[in-house]
């Protein structure tokens, strides 16, 4: 018996010694006060290239944590004044429009919400675009004939639909997408949309990675989705059974979906901040955004990749919060209120 | 007879559970601030569906881990099944999938369209049923949480000495017999515990149930906690309520259990299963293969295809500094957790104490709670309370929220374990003079170790697939393989996702062996 417990001893001391270090060294590396600190919502495979070449054609030094973009938003919002964020990436306008409408963001100035179009950034110039995803309806290559794709999302009520077309309830592009319906036409229709899905019984999925990987595998032939996931798929697998299909010019149902920067009212690094946004901005970080990542360059003539249909045939509507009663809370509600989340 | 607890434990019980009563103290707050009244969150409809949903997936997952669990911890502690060890070292294994991949993966092989069916194909079957639901959720939650039963029931039949069952034996009753009559009461506060786990993992899980499509009273929290905080925070108010209401029935429940104390002997009991050793070994084969053979098929897959077609470069993956994170952070998460909460249990097991059972239920009721909840309380304790905020999103702090998250775990285990410490030996060692830190080093530690080591595992095995806290509490730049995991799967790069959780699998299962089995087996 006593020599196990010896070595039980031995490896146990091992350990504490190691968090002993850890708990002194810790803190004391955690507060050097001129770094840019950055929180992004877009995964570290899509941005740490860019933010690697910023920090070293500036010399400034970055401190990213990346996560949820969800989670992100309300991590600086419990951290509130004490919050030692510069720069906020959102994968999504739902993010970055919370942090809005709470007043911790400030507004940036009018060369650099001229880089954009004015449908890709916020109407209080609080927040600005980066990239832009395109709702798609990604379909089974084996299941489904081309002829049988509609040309609007609105036609996925039809009796031809009953239980084709997956949707994820609760993700946030989808969310973003019944918004854009509520501004352009209005709740009533919105509401009888989702209805209708409901009726069809429309499977429901987390989201769009479950859904790409389900409709590949052929679980179910059809998923709103954003057009990104399955080229992301067919990076891992070119043989997958499955394509993208846009719907028709100027449909509701190809909708652009921005991915989103702000710089927080708090930050005191301004002029840091403000020139990573304006890199961002950049020929060179938006052609990374086109050319790696599938995404569409929102900045104003940078082209975008040749995989992808032109911008100009997709309805570019953005979510404008501010000329929406209720905002994305709203749409949450008639969601759930559908009973399509089931 | 119990005796009166020193002040100095009591003291230190009721500091542990007071921070452990952060994540109750957060939801209150928020609540109270809000403009959400509970009363009018708890008579909604729709929320009493959800809450109905969960309670009773929940349940149904309880009951079945607690029957394999403990089927199979018989198994590897008691029987002569072939391949014994390795099964001690598999069984728990499932534990270590996170749920949102260990569900997309399983989901992957055995749905219409996966793995499975085109395994099948040549026997004539074509459309295997949908895993999801209902029956999906109870499938999946079933298949990653048994460990928790499985762990502590075979380190206390471990502790156990053979010595009662030998008698039962030699008094004529049938193995069968004495499973039920000798084994099953011996084992049975360590089954409560381990099922407690289960059904509070059940109720904070979101991953499985948001994957499968149950939609249980987790998916309305994360669902509505951005734009509808006030919401959130107030149904994560009323699973803590549930939580705290099963945590006070099962202590009542455990309470009067009276714990036989068999002699200790150098040699472990090993029952023959005789013709039927085969046909077990087969059946448990068959269950390995649906919670781990069928996931890692589907992570093999999504790797190999991203090797063959090139989008995956194992040698850049860089995934070396992930692993020693991962492997780092969680040893010592589960030895501090061991640690912080041994007082508790002793407490709660030796001596008459009123805060002993309010102090236990904090500790174990927080666990029922998601995860992104957790994460935000310990992110407002560090924030608003002075010193602790120097340690904001730092090692210590991080370390902390895990422990609130899991200490769970290993203080049902810890109770167990203190429990099954013969109290005469105590009482002769004390007769001869020993101080109360001899006995605690040379007669409790040793005695408590096997059931220590099951309940450190847990927590080792949760906080390697620990998602929220590490991603919103670790210092900066701070990878583990469950944030690479999520941050490929996020982005639908399902190669890297495999690789990365196929590395999670082994290294927990090597630490799982070093850490855990061996040292059970070489105390035995």
């Amino acid at each position: 018996m006593p020599a196990p417990r010896s070595r039980l001893t031995r490896a146990w001391k091992g350990v504490v010694a190691s968090l002993c270090a850890v708990a002194l060294v810790a803190p004391a590396c955690s507060t050097d006060e001129d770094r840019l600190t950055i929180y992004s919502g877009r995964t570290s495979d899509l941005i740490k290239p860019l933010l690697d070449q910023f920090s070293e054609d500036t010399g400034t030094k970055i401190d990213v944590r990346y996560g949820d973009s969800a989670d992100l938003a309300l991590l600086i919002d419990e951290e509130g004044d004490r919050s030692e964020v510069d720069v906020f990436i959102s994968q999504s306008p739902g993010a970055v429009g919370f942090l809005d409408e709470q007043g911790t963001l400030s507004e940036l100035d009018q060369s650099l919400l001229d880089l954009v179009d004015d449908d890709f950034h916020a109407g209080d110039g609080e927040w600005i675009g980066l990239s832009g995803r395109v709702r798609v309806l990604v379909y089974n290559t084996d299941l489904v004939e081309e002829s049988e794709l509609p040309g609007s999302v609105l036609d996925l009520t039809d009796e031809e639909f009953v239980g084709r077309v997956a949707v994820a309830p609760n993700n946030g592009s989808f969310q973003d997408f019944v918004t854009a319906m509520r501004i352009e036409l209005g709740d009533d229709a919105a509401t009888e949309w989702l209805s209708g899905m409901v009726a069809n019984d429309s499977p429901t999925y987390s989201n769009n990675t479950a859904i790409v990987e389900a409709v590949t595998r052929g679980e179910v032939p059809m998923g709103l989705v954003n057009h990104y996931y399955l080229e992301r798929a067919l990076d891992d697998d070119p043989d997958l059974p499955a394509a993208n299909h846009f719907f028709d010019e100027g449909d509701m149902g190809s909708l652009l979906i921005t991915t989103a920067t702000a710089i927080m009212a708090g930050s005191d690094q301004t002029e840091d901040a403000r020139s990573l946004v304006e890199f961002l901005l950049s020929e060179e970080a938006q052609r990374y955004f086109s050319e790696e990542t599938f995404e569409y360059p929102l900045a104003r003539d940078v082209p975008q990749a040749e995989s992808v249909p032109a911008l100009s045939t997709i309805n570019t509507t953005t979510i404008d919060l501010d000329g929406l009663g209720g905002g994305l809370a709203r749409t949450a509600e008639l969601i759930q209120d559908s009973g399509l989340d089931r | 007879m119990r005796r009166r607890a020193p002040v100095a434990l009591s003291a230190t019980s009721v500091l542990v559970a007071l921070v452990f009563a952060t994540p109750l103290a957060y939801l209150i707050s928020r609540v109270a601030v809000g403009d959400v009244r509970m009363s009018s969150v708890v008579s909604d409809d729709r929320v009493q569906d959800a809450l109905w949903r969960t309670i009773v997936l929940a349940s149904l997952v309880a009951a079945s881990a607690a029957v394999i669990g403990t089927a199979l911890a018989w198994l590897v502690a008691r029987s002569d099944v072939p391949y014994r060890r390795v099964f001690a070292v598999l069984v728990p294994l499932p534990l270590v999938f996170p749920s949102f991949v260990g569900a997309l993966a399983l989901r992957a092989s055995v749905s219409p369209g996966g793995l499975l069916e085109s395994v099948l194909g040549p026997f004539g079957v074509d459309r295997l049923p949908q895993i999801d639901g209902l029956f999906g959720s109870w499938l999946v939650l079933t298949l990653f949480t048994y460990p928790y039963v499985q762990l502590p029931v075979a380190a206390r039949l471990r502790a156990l000495g053979p010595s009662i069952e030998e008698s039962a034996r030699m008094l004529g009753r049938r193995p069968l017999a004495v499973f039920f009559q000798v084994v099953l009461p011996q084992a049975r506060t360590a089954i409560a515990a381990g099922t407690l786990l289960v059904f509070l993992y059940a109720v904070s899980d979101f991953g499985a149930v948001d994957l499968l499509g149950y939609p249980a009273l987790t998916r309305v929290i994360y669902a509505n906690r951005v734009l509808r905080r006030d919401l959130a925070m107030a149904l994560g108010l009323v699973l803590a309520i549930v939580a705290l209401i099963v945590t006070i029935a099962e202590r009542r429940v455990g309470r009067n259990a009276a714990v036989a104390q068999g002699l200790r002997t150098k040699h472990s009991l090993t029952v023959s299963l005789g013709r039927w050793r085969w046909p077990v070994f087969g059946l448990a084969v068959f269950f390995l293969l649906n919670a781990i053979v069928a996931p890692v098929a589907s992570l093999v897959h999504w790797t190999r295809r991203g090797i063959t077609s090139g989008s995956l470069e194992v040698g850049d993956a860089d995934l070396w500094t992930p692993v020693l994170n991962t492997a780092g952070i969680s040893m010592v998460t589960a030895l501090v957790a061991v640690v912080v909460v041994l007082p508790l249990a002793f407490l709660a097991t030796r001596y008459r104490s009123r805060v002993a059972g309010p102090a236990l239920t904090m500790v174990v009721a927080g666990f029922a709670l998601p995860g992104i909840v957790i994460a935000l309380s310990m992110v407002f304790l560090s924030l608003n309370t002075p010193v602790l905020d120097a340690f904001y999103q730092t090692f210590p702090l991080l370390v902390l929220a895990y422990v609130v998250h899991f200490g769970a775990q290993s203080v049902r285990a810890a109770s167990v374990a203190v429990g099954s410490v013969p109290g005469r030996l105590d009482d002769a060692a004390r007769m001869l003079g020993a101080q109360r830190w001899r006995r605690l080093l040379r007669i409790d530690a040793p005695l408590m170790a096997p059931g220590l080591a099951a309940g450190g595992g847990l927590v080792l095995l949760s906080t390697m697939k620990e998602l929220p806290a590490t991603l919103l509490l670790a210092p900066t730049g701070f990878e583990t393989l469950a944030t690479r995991i999520w941050s490929a799967t996020e982005e639908n790069a399902l190669a890297e996702a495999g690789l990365a959780a196929l590395v999670l699998l082994v290294v927990s299962g090597l630490l799982t062996w070093v850490l855990v089995v061996r040292r059970a087996e070489l105390l035995d």
